[in-house]
Order: C-alpha cells, then structure tokens, then sequence
C-alpha cells in the first residue's frame, strides 16, 4: 500500500555525524556550495533580501521618491482602523477564495472521475482538459475573458438568445466576482491531473470486494473513493487555497486594473498593488503584504488542524 | 588523472555560471545606437498624438544626426504607474512628459533636472512667464509647460441638432446643462452625457463655480463632505433619471477616448481636457464641437486654463545639453510646432502661437477657437495639486463607483472620500 504521508518522526532523524577528515569534508562541502551557488545566490538576492527590506519597509513612510521614514507600527494600526477599503478588499476575496476554490476542486475531481473510466482516447483529453491550465495565467486570456463577459460579448448575446438579459457581466457588481472565478475554475487541469494520478493508486480489489458485496455506485463512490483520495483532495485543497488568496492577473485584467465595479473584485494583492504603485504608499504596501502572508500561514495551518478529520491515510488503518 | 578532471570541470562550470549571470548585468541600453547618444523620451497620449510625436522627434534625429531619440508612450493610468517605478529605480528616461499633478512629487524626489542650468539649450524667454512659473518647484525650473489647455463639453453638433435640442451657449448654468442632459435623454433615447460624478475635473469647475477650491494653499481640503454630498446627489439623481451614463457605462472610463461612452455611442456628450478630445474625430466624425463648462448659477466661471504637460529631464541623465536641446526643439522650433499642432494642447511660445494660429486645421483650429472663446473671461489657476491628489483622483472614481450602483448613499460615500483624502493630505 502507498504511503503518501511521510510521518515527521524520519524527517527529523539525525543523519549519522560527519567523518572526522576536516579536509576532506572541506572539500566536498565547498563542492556542494559551488553547485548550489546559482540556487542560493537567487534564493538570497532575489527572495530572502527583498523580503527583509520589505519587512523593514512596512514599518515606515516610503513613497519611492523620498528617503523611508520610520513610522513604526502606524501603517498596521491605519490597516486595520482607518481604512474601509482595505477590509472590502479582504472580504472580495475571502469571497473568491469559498467560490473558485471548491467550484474548481468539484470539476477537477468530476472530470478526473470521468477520464478514469474512460477506455480510448483517455491521454487526448486529459491533454485537452490540462491545456486551460497552461494558458490560464497569462495576461492574454484574462483580456479575452473581459471581452467575453463584457456587455455584447460572447456570453451575453449567447444567453439573450435563450432569453436571459444579463448584460455584460464584468460591469456589475456581484457578477463580476463570478466572472473571475470562472476563469480560475475553468484552469482545473492541474488539480485534475492529480486526482487522475490518487484514482489510479485506489486497489481494484475494494471494489471489486464492494461490487461482490453489492455496493452501489453511489456507495463505493462515498465509501472507497473519497477516502481512498482524501490525501489527494486536501494536497489540493490546501495548494489551490494558497493560490487563490494570491490571484492577481485575473482580476486586474478582468476589472480593467481598478478592482471594479464598485469594488467587487478589489482582490487583497490588486489593493496591494494599487497602495504601492498607484498611490506610492510603498509602506503601507509592504505591510499589507506581510499581514497576506500570515493570514495564508495561519489558513493553511488551520486547515492542517481540521485534516485530522477527514484525511484519510491508509497505513493508519492497518495500525 | 581523475581528481583533476573533476576539478578542472567543475571549474569550467564555475565559470560558465558566472558568465552568463555577467553578460545578464552587463546588456545595458546605452551600448545600442552604434556610437550615438541615445536619449529615452516617454510621454502619454493617443494614437494622433503619437502619430504626430514620431514626425517630430524624425526631424530632430535628421536636424541633429548624432543623437537617437528612442519614444515610447502609453495610455495615462499606465504611464503614470510605469514612470514611478523607473523613477524609483533609478531608471528615469532622460526625457519625460509629466502632468501637472506630478511635478511637485518628482521635483521634491530628486527626480529631476534644473533646467536653468541649460539656458543656453534651451530657451524661455518666449513663453508666458506666467505660465512657465508653473513649473517652478521652491525656486526651481524642473520643468517647462509644453500646452496650454481647458476642459470641455465634447459634443456631436449634428446629433444635437437632429434631436433638436438647443446648442450649449457660453455662460450656460449647471442647471441649464443637466435641462439640456435630460431633453436629450428624452428625444434620442440615450443619456445626454458621461456622468460627471466620477471626475474630480468636474466637480473641480462645480465648486470653482460657487467660489471654492479642491485644496488650500496651504495643500489642505478646500471643500466639505457637505459640498461632495451636494455634488454626488445632483449627479446622481440625473443618472437615475437616464440623463447621465449608467452605472455600467460609467465605471468603465479609465482616461482613454475609446472607452468614454461618447466613443461607444453610448452618450450625446463627454466632459474632457479639449487637445485630447481630437482622439474622438476618427469615431464621432466631423462636426465634433467643444463647449465652454457649464458656470455656477450666478455666472461664475468654474474652468480654468492649466499647462496641458510638461517636459522635464532627469537629473540621473548623463546627456542633460542633447535633453535640453531636445525639449526646446519640441518647444521652441517652429517645424516641430507645424507638426505637433494642437496635439498637446495650444504652444505656449507666444510667436509660435501666433504664427501657427492661421495655419492650424481640423480639430487643431477648433480646439484653437473654442480657447479664444473663452480666453479673458476665465479665473486665475490654482497652485499646482499636492502629492496626495495622484492617488485620490482613483479614489474620487471608486468612492463614486459605490454611490452609482446604489451600494451607498451620496452622504456615505462623501463621508469616506473625506477620511481617505485627509489620510492622504497628512503623510
């Protein structure tokens, strides 16, 4: 049986100590470093540097033009107190978050579910399903996307054939959140491929020992499948949160740059971006960038915590 | 033997590493042009203008054969957020245009050149020495004004007069406006006009009108969320009788002329800066007409002239002479000006502007007669915006955003835009 949890205990087991031959250990390391150094230059210059001085920024007034002056812990403080667009921002996208995110899980699992029964031609469309994903984050796509669900666009003439008047639905308020989320549930070649891949490890012998046992699809489907994937499900689960608390060019291609109309899809990273380069508050940026980066941590340890649950591991039962 | 080999590759790696990450740093833009001096010139506009840019700037490269000149432009929104990064990165091109609410930001930043120091580049002695001091920042010339523009009520003449409603007429009201709005809205179906409630332009000339200001000089608040209230309620109730742009419409605008509804059809009427407005030519056709502001109830003009742009250098330039030469040639050459027209708004060299007042055609002559028509009777132009104001034109949109789709009241929205303005005025 496959075992997809690696319990902590191994990770932490100490490797037995090193040789006492200094040189020689020298001389490896210092070969080690050498193949490593194109990693670790870009690992220390391009993430861990920017991210101390954007550290260090979220605690002063920086507008890119004049010299950082420390203000201390007054950008958190106007965050939270004085700023009632900053928790609309929160609140569209926690809206996001609980729409696109199970939408999106729902049809990767679907269509996986489908793809797997399937005896010819499985390999061309779950080529065919996984391409949306390839091309999902490009800026190109977003802007089709707005020209799609603009008013006069595909989508709206398509449903005023069959009588429904919704005019374009990237102007409205409420519809234009859907709008975004579509196009992120329409990109759930990534998840689907690995649910392909979790449905492919279940036993044939559970179900045949069901089928013998006369259980119903249905019932197979609840009893064996989900808990046989669960692993699977909350892998996805948790990667496709953190993304989507993350979710930029749709939005901004999508609302024409501006988180609109009337805000409704002002996303945590689109008000992020608008406060450090629209309104040269580089500060209050970089706060608003650490307090995401907590809240996702806290999110996903939360989700963690709940996965006791419901994550089904297979080696467990056999304890 | 084989620990040499090893060692022999690994250091070849080593080096082949490095220098890729070297020729990565080393591709710097000022190797390119073959030996000339290159200059970086951005600016923001339409395709007419860019058009027009591009015949200039070829003269230029022609008159002056050991200087390239590589332009790149953008829409408004766009440019602004792109030069700020440049400018923070210490990557500011040698020539930039900038707009009125920019200079005090960018002078104060360090950003730019002292443009008396290259007086004998360029020259300033024929520009309305009223005019040039606004690109004076705390005694300093950083930057030179290149047109002189005005706002206003862009319309189709031959719309207007197939739906029989009467022109607009110098000195008219806002409530003849809103009167004219709604009789079109009646006669042709379609709002008479974008609605205004979105632009802090406007309601600039509304409150100019009753005699206030959008900041003191003292770079504070000029009005109250009781004023904004007023505003955001006249407009309002127009756009809920249909003489405005809808919701939907309205949220749209983001600067360029093809998304005003004007463009699209959707509306009889735009507000906007009139050289710009010749963006509309190619889609609404010839009869193309500006018309002054409308006034406060007593007559009082709210509009006013202000320097369309400016052109400054950047003081990190290593060519500040070829800057300077370039920038009085798009000012002060009379060539450059035959080409460029009224395309950044009217030359602000006076003999140039009186030499190719009689020469400008099409929508050139009109932007030309639409500001004699007003010229004389308009009121003195505030200081330049603080800082503050670039970001607060976005949110006078969003606040104004969540009144059209009816998600707050007039009052509530107000209210919000107060906080957030002083918020901003503070830092």
């Amino acid at each position: 049986m496959t075992t997809t949890d690696i319990p902590a205990k191994t990770v932490r087991t100490k490797t037995p100590a090193p040789p006492p031959r200094q040189r020689g250990r020298l001389r490896r390391e210092g070969a080690a470093w050498v193949f490593l150094s194109p990693w670790v230059l870009g690992a220390v210059v391009l993430t861990l540097l920017p991210m101390a001085v954007s550290l260090y920024l979220s605690f002063t007034d920086y507008d890119l033009f004049n010299a950082p002056r420390w203000v201390g812990l007054r950008n958190y403080v106007q965050m939270f107190t004085e700023d009632p667009r900053y928790w609309r921002s929160v609140g569209a996208t926690l809206m996001y978050v609980v729409i696109a995110v199970p939408l999106q899980l729902a049809l990767a699992l679907a269509v996986a579910l489908a793809l797997k029964s399937m005896k010819r031609g499985k390999s061309f469309y779950r080529s065919a399903f996984y391409a949306p994903s390839l091309l999902g984050a490009s800026m190109s796509i977003a802007l089709v996307w707005r020209a799609v669900f603009n008013d006069g666009g595909t989508v709206d003439n398509l449903l005023s054939d069959i009588g429904i008047h919704t005019g374009g639905w990237v102007n409205k308020p409420g519809w234009a959140l859907l709008a975004v989320a579509l196009l992120t549930v329409w990109q759930f070649g990534a998840p689907m491929v690995i649910f392909l891949a979790g449905l492919q490890q279940i036993p044939v012998e559970l179900y045949e020992a069901a089928a013998v046992d006369g259980a119903s699809r249905k019932r197979q489907f609840i009893s064996i499948t989900l808990p046989m994937l669960s692993p699977v499900l909350f892998f996805n689960l948790v990667l496709q949160t953190i993304q989507a608390f993350q979710v930029f060019t749709p939005a901004f291609a999508v609302s024409g740059g501006k988180g609109g109309p009337a805000d409704s899809t002002l996303f945590y990273t689109l008000y992020l971006y608008d406060r450090g380069f629209v309104a040269s508050h580089m500060g209050y940026a970089s706060a608003m960038a650490w307090v995401l980066l907590i809240a996702i941590g806290a999110v996903t340890a939360v989700l963690f915590r709940t996965s006791r649950s419901w994550v089904f591991y297979a080696n467990e039962g056999e304890r | 033997m084989p620990g040499n080999r090893t060692k022999w590759s690994c250091a070849t790696v080593a080096v082949l590493t490095l220098s890729v990450l070297l020729t990565g740093c080393g591709g710097s833009d000022e190797s390119s042009g073959g030996g000339k001096t290159v200059l970086r010139y951005t600016w923001w506009g339409n395709p007419d203008r860019a058009a027009r840019t591009q015949e200039a700037v070829a003269l230029f490269e022609k008159e002056h054969p050991g200087v390239e000149v590589q332009t790149s432009f953008a829409g408004y929104e766009a440019y602004k957020q792109k030069l700020a990064t440049q400018a923070a990165g210490g990557d500011a091109p040698d020539v930039m245009q900038l707009d009125y609410r920019q200079i005090d930001q960018y002078a104060s930043g360090g950003i730019l050149l002292d443009l008396a120091e290259q007086k004998k580049a360029l020259r300033t002695d024929e520009i309305d020495p009223g005019l040039l001091a606004t690109g004076v920042v705390d005694g300093t010339q950083y930057a030179i004004p290149q047109g002189r523009g005005t706002e206003a009520v862009v319309y189709d003449a031959k719309q207007w007069k197939e739906a029989g409603v009467t022109l607009p007429s110098k000195g008219w009201t806002w409530g003849e406006w809103a009167d004219a709005m709604r009789a079109l809205a009646r006669k042709t179906g379609k709002p008479g006009s974008v609605d205004p409630g979105q632009s802090e332009d406007c309601f600039e000339v509304w409150l100019r009108g009753q005699g206030k200001v959008l900041y003191t000089k003292d770079r504070g608040l000029g009005f109250t969320a009781d004023d904004l209230t007023r505003w955001w309620t006249f407009t309002d109730k127009l756009r809920r009788e249909g003489a405005v742009s809808a919701a939907e419409q309205t949220t749209q605008l983001d600067g360029s002329v093809e998304n005003q509804p004007l463009a699209r059809g959707t509306a009889m009427s735009d507000f906007n800066w009139d050289a710009p407005a010749s963006g509309y030519t190619a889609i609404v056709g010839e009869e193309l007409t500006l018309a002054p502001m409308p006034s406060g109830a007593d007559g009082t003009p709210g509009q006013y002239f202000k320097p369309s742009m400016f052109m400054g250098a950047a003081a990190s330039t290593e060519h500040p002479e070829e800057s300077a030469e370039f920038i009085d040639f798009m000012i002060n050459d009379e060539k450059a000006a035959a080409i460029l027209g009224a395309s950044r708004g009217i030359p602000v060299n006076e003999p140039i502007r009186d030499d190719i007042g009689p020469e400008l055609k099409d929508f050139d002559k009109t932007v030309a007669d639409y500001q004699d028509s007003v010229d004389g009777t308009l009121k003195a132009p505030p200081k330049a915006p603080p800082t503050g104001d670039n970001s607060l034109q976005t949110t006078f949109q969003r606040d104004y955003d969540q009144v059209s789709f009816e998600q707050m009241t007039p009052r509530e929205a107000a209210e919000d835009f107060i906080t957030e303005a002083k918020a901003e005025l503070r830092s």
